[in-house]
């Protein structure tokens, strides 16, 4: 029964999708790649990362060792490389209650000594090989050590070294690992027109793919999910890592262990001019995943959702600082702290009790899993400047309001999960484009403003409001918005950052470090996270 | 200089068709009433009684509302710079937001927030507004009393000439223009000499209520100590849920006003909590600058006079303002944080504000858990004064190396939080301005609760607040309120809170330490005087005066 009314709903929409499609570049926008499986071989090395200063800063990370052949999640992933160094480390993927064996090979020069890594929220089985140091087993330099352990309950965690911590997670030795859900709710998986049921109908309906790792966040029905991401907070003292680079050349290829062959780094006084999100510092954040550009800074931090999507943040502080990670458009559902889903004491089953937050303060070595998603709901005009004298058809489009009052009968029409109460309201009192009049505000004159490079070119969302909304021809958008075409995406933009504004800088220089673009698209902008 | 454009990042505009634009770059916007609230005046909100409905045609077309909640608030302000002075008594340099609406009110420490009223209501003193008001009118024995929109003049082309070839809309001994002929117009006159450098700290106050409709129109006057600088301002709304991206006040993602121009800002009112705002051009500049101010909005739980429970439960009718439970299996959403309560007090509505009297509550709590006597807002910053007095002499500014030596509640410190009445600063044009005009003395009886409404927006590090003798009660965090999907409340009690940059919460102080359960109180905490000051101890300095900084003091008398 209901594929038949989809075959309905789909046979009396103008079908957009597959033209609006093919005007679009395909540019790789993120999810949560990284490498699954059971088995992971680890390197330990340096090397060195890149700054939008031009810098190029001697670091360590953890990478592939170079006879360990990765299986690159999500699946769709053809252009995923990973090298014997990045930061940071590679993003490790499992499934709750595998058997999880992970071998750390230490390739950082001899004078650097031991290194190691730890798993918090993780119970390690006994070892059998390695050196023992302070916090865990560790890898003397060209030894490994075996790290293995059942794969606990599912979320996101942070991993580090826990070797000379103060320098060498300052150099770089961090990353995540994901553990996904063994038992995902079946309502995460239906197309049932709950809140989170019908988006993959919307995807096959505009020739999107699904880039998730999993349906659902946890073993919970309420932790369903139609996207994610997985952003990293660090930072940098550039004169630490000189230091760092002076020593090991002055030890040259001493023999570990002896006198002489050992670093002396001071890592006080701490003064970071650089901080990254995954690693990259603004722009380069918003570049692709696996470019090849950053040879040892694979992954990259540029959200793109659609209205009403339920997007999975994982998130991550690494480093030695708190950041006030803030995120513009919406509060975030916290649904877990270090992989600890937060349900409540009354009704665990089906209530969560995290806390609400539109500053997800991050810090160090602490994970959190949140839902976030941007529906218009409550704005009071129609984003989508629907107008019903408009020779336009797709300006005419239905809204049908579900039990939650959203459009989601139709799942390949444009205004999939509009809020319904805001149709056909206007926002201007008198405009000049073919949008809807009698609207509360005026826009002024556009010479006295200044347009930003995600202007999507008008208050509306999406190519077709948005070309309406502009000019008498819709021929006329306005220009310098390079970064989000008014003609081909016309998304709306929200910046999600540090909020210690300082951080939003690199070497002094604004823009940068802890700084993305998070683009809301409309469905007629095919978000293609393929890497 | 150290401060780069890239230039791809913020590009002049060009040209769009312009067929209709308007010939004035300074405008305010206050409509008397719009299709969400038609009534022909819209200057208070009706109680509570129903939800908002609004009928519709056949295709779905929205026609109009058949009960409106809620009314209109208008707010203009300055984005410009300023002088602001220090406990220790420097005189520091700012970008800053000033008032342009409710300068009377902002020197009383309220909101500058008007209904339309009160803000189309142009300016008839005898004597001409003077730079540096409202202070300059004070300091000259007169009290200034006008709230209404600065620069608000008869529009001279608003209507025909009339029959004899004279303008209705000019003003002359026999003629009194009629309010048609107020657009919106402003005489730029007015506007600069009010507004240039008239910066505050913290900005103006806004509030306004749940479904209110509120204009706020930013007019840059530019920043006169900065020549060099075509500095575009902006408003973020820091924390709107569901915000939109054109309003939303990042000049990356949307547009930023230009020097000589207004932008009015419009929004239906989002869900009830403690939120701030703050300009976000160059934010590592603009914010350590001064440009951050505060916001809330107030729970149309304020507007019931009935059953509290049975009230949330007539907004859990309308989908705008549900919050479904975690067991309900038709309805769902996970961003909202007020569903009905687990337990039913069986509460009233108080006498609030909105109903005469003083109160208020936080949220729609729906069980009167978040009730309060009286509010203060207290919003923490810090200021680098080598940043300030480079920001001044164009060198080139140092974020790596930016460390506050000022610590600010309300723009001031100890032990200028605890002096009562408007701060005066002079600037550099020899006038004088009202430059910090909220006090944080937290005042109240025996007997009663303070809300502190407590932001931060400091732009390096964390910051701690503390209580001593009396304890913390945290009902509300981020702007919602601290309850589980089942209903549970999820309040607690603590000693200190701490915040960065970004981030805000609300705390209950209860000169009560014990209650009955009818809600009256058994055990006072003694009358006298309490502290709030940070455990940061090295915050509790003004520069190289080591004693001051994060510290203010409660009163219970």
């Amino acid at each position: 029964m209901r594929a038949m009314k989809m075959k309905n709903a789909i046979s009396k929409m103008l079908v957009l999708a597959p033209i609006l499609a093919l005007l679009l570049t395909a540019t790789a926008y993120g999810a949560a790649p990284g490498i699954q499986g059971t088995t992971f071989n680890l390197t330990a090395q340096d090397a060195y990362l890149t700054q939008p200063d031009g810098q190029s800063i001697y670091s360590w990370g953890y990478g592939c060792s170079a006879s360990f052949v990765p299986t690159f999640a999500p699946k769709m992933t053809t252009t995923g490389f990973c090298n014997t160094m990045q930061v940071p480390g590679p993003t490790l993927i499992v499934v709750e209650g595998q058997s999880i064996t992970i071998t750390l090979t230490n390739n950082l020069p001899p004078s650097a000594g031991n290194t190691s890594i730890l798993f918090p929220g993780i119970q390690l089985q006994p070892f059998n090989d390695g050196t023992p140091g302070l916090l865990t087993q560790e890898a003397a330099h060209g030894q490994t050590v075996t790290y293995t352990f059942t794969a606990p309950g599912p979320g996101t965690r942070a991993y580090y070294s826990g070797t000379q911590g103060d320098l060498q997670v300052e150099m770089g030795l961090y990353g995540a690992i994901i553990v996904l859900p063994k038992n995902v709710p079946s309502t995460c998986t239906a197309n049932t027109g709950s809140f989170a049921g019908n988006n993959g109908l919307a995807e096959s309906a505009w020739g999107e793919s699904d880039f998730r790792l999993a349906a659902a966040a946890y073993d919970h029905p309420k932790t369903c999910y139609d996207r994610e991401y997985l952003f990293q907070f660090s930072e940098m003292d550039s004169n630490i890592h000189t230091q760092a680079l002076a020593q090991v050349t002055a030890a040259g290829n001493c023999t570990a262990g002896n006198p002489g062959c050992s670093l002396n780094v001071p890592t006080e006084p701490y003064h970071p001019a650089y901080f990254m999100i995954n690693g990259r510092s603004m722009p380069d954040d918003m570049d692709t995943n696996y470019a090849t550009q950053y040879p040892h800074q694979p992954y990259n931090g540029n959200p793109h959702m659609h209205p009403g999507e339920q997007v999975l943040l994982r998130i991550i502080g690494q480093g030695r600082w708190q950041h006030p990670f803030h995120e513009h458009g919406n509060h975030v559902r916290i649904l877990g702290r270090d992989g600890n889903l937060i349900v409540s004491a009354t009704d665990p089953a089906n209530s969560l009790a995290g806390p609400l937050l539109f500053t997800t303060t991050t810090t160090p070595g602490m994970a959190m899993d949140g839902i976030f998603y941007w529906t218009a709901k409550g704005l009071n005009w129609d984003a989508y400047a629907h107008n019903s004298t408009s020779g336009d058809p797709n300006a005419k489009l239905p809204c049908i309001p579900d039990a939650n009052g959203y459009n989601t009968s139709a799942p390949a029409a444009i205004n999939y999960y509009e809020w319904c109460q805001d149709h056909n309201k206007p926002l201007q009192v008198a405009p000049f484009g073919d949008v809807a009049a009698g609207g509360p505000a005026t826009l002024p004159d556009p010479n006295i403003f200044t347009n930003g490079a995600w202007y999507g070119g008008s208050p509306y969302l999406g190519p077709n409001a948005t070309i309406r909304a502009v000019g008498s021809t819709g021929t006329t958008p306005p220009s310098g918005t390079i970064a989000n075409s008014p003609t081909g995406e016309a998304g709306f933009a929200f910046m999600w950052h540090s909020h210690n504004e300082r951080e939003i800088t690199t070497s002094n220089v604004f823009p940068g470090g802890m700084l993305m673009m998070m683009l809301v698209d409309s469905r007629e902008f095919v978000i293609d996270e393929s890497n | 200089m150290n401060k780069t454009y890239q230039i791809w990042f913020l590009i002049l505009s060009g040209c769009l068709v312009t067929a209709s634009a308007n010939a004035q770059s300074f405008r305010v916007q206050c409509p008397t009433s719009t299709i969400t609230h038609p009534a022909a005046t819209n200057d208070t909100e009706p109680p509570y009684i129903a939800p908002t409905t609004f009928t519709t045609d056949p295709q779905g077309q929205f026609l109009k509302p058949v009960s409106a909640n809620g009314a209109i608030k208008c707010q203009q302000i300055s984005g410009g710079d300023g002088f602001a002075t220090m406990a220790d008594g420097t005189q520091t340099y700012m970008f800053s937001f000033g008032p342009l609406s409710g300068l009377a009110d902002i020197a009383s420490g309220n909101p500058g927030t008007e209904p339309p009223s009160i803000f189309n209501t142009p300016y008839s003193g005898s004597t001409r507004l003077m730079p540096g008001d409202p202070a300059t009118t004070d300091d000259g024995g007169s009290s200034f009393s006008y709230n209404g929109a600065i620069g608000l003049v008869p529009d001279p082309n608003a209507l025909p000439l009339d029959s004899n070839g004279n303008n209705p809309c000019v003003a002359t001994s026999t003629n009194t223009p009629p309010a048609a002929c107020y657009t919106g117009h402003v005489d730029p006159r007015q506007m600069l000499d009010i507004g240039v450098m008239n910066g505050n700290i913290p900005a103006p106050l806004m509030a306004i209520d749940e479904d209110d409709e509120f204009f706020l129109t930013l007019s840059n006057v530019g920043m006169i100590m900065r020549p060099d600088l075509f500095e575009q301002h902006t408003v973020h709304f820091h924390g709107y849920p569901n915000a939109s991206s054109f309003y939303d006040g990042v000049p990356d993602a949307s547009v930023a006003i230009n020097i000589g121009g207004s932008f009015t800002y419009y929004y239906l009112a989002p869900d009830a909590g403690t939120y701030f705002w703050h300009c976000h051009i160059t934010p590592p500049e603009h914010l350590q600058m001064g440009m951050v101010g505060q916001l809330y909005v107030r729970p149309r739980q304020n507007r019931v006079s009935g059953d509290l429970y049975a009230s949330l439960q007539t907004q859990q009718t309308d989908l705008r303002t549900a919050c479904p439970l975690g067991s309900d299996n038709v309805h769902s959403d996970i961003l909202c944080s007020n569903p009905l309560p687990a337990v039913n007090t069986h509460a009233t509505g108080a006498a609030t504000i909105a109903r005469g009297g003083k109160s208020g509550y936080a949220y729609n709590d729906g069980d009167g858990s978040t009730y309060y006597d009286v509010e203060y807002p207290l919003q923490i910053h810090g200021f680098d004064p080598s940043f300030h007095f480079v920001g001044m002499t164009f060198n080139p500014e140092q974020f790596t190396d930016m460390k506050d030596k000022y610590f600010l509640l309300n723009g001031r410190s100890y032990p200028d939080t605890v002096t009562t009445g408007p701060m005066e600063t002079q600037t550099t044009d020899g006038s004088n301005h009202f430059s910090q005009p909220l006090p944080s003395i937290i005042a109240m009886k025996s007997g009663q609760r303070a809300l502190l409404r407590i932001s931060d927006l400091d732009v390096t590090e964390y910051q701690t607040l503390a209580s001593l003798g009396i304890p913390m009660h945290v009902i509300g965090y981020n702007a919602k309120l601290l309850r589980d999907q089942a209903g549970n409340n999820l309040d607690y009690y603590t000693n200190s809170i701490t915040l960065a940059g970004g981030e805000s919460l609300d705390v209950i102080l209860d000169s009560c330490a014990a209650r009955a359960s009818d809600g009256s109180c058994t055990t006072f905490i003694p009358v006298g005087t309490y502290y709030l000051y940070t455990p940061n101890l090295d915050h509790l300095s003004n520069d190289a005066e080591n004693f001051g900084g994060l510290m203010t003091e409660v009163r219970i008398n």
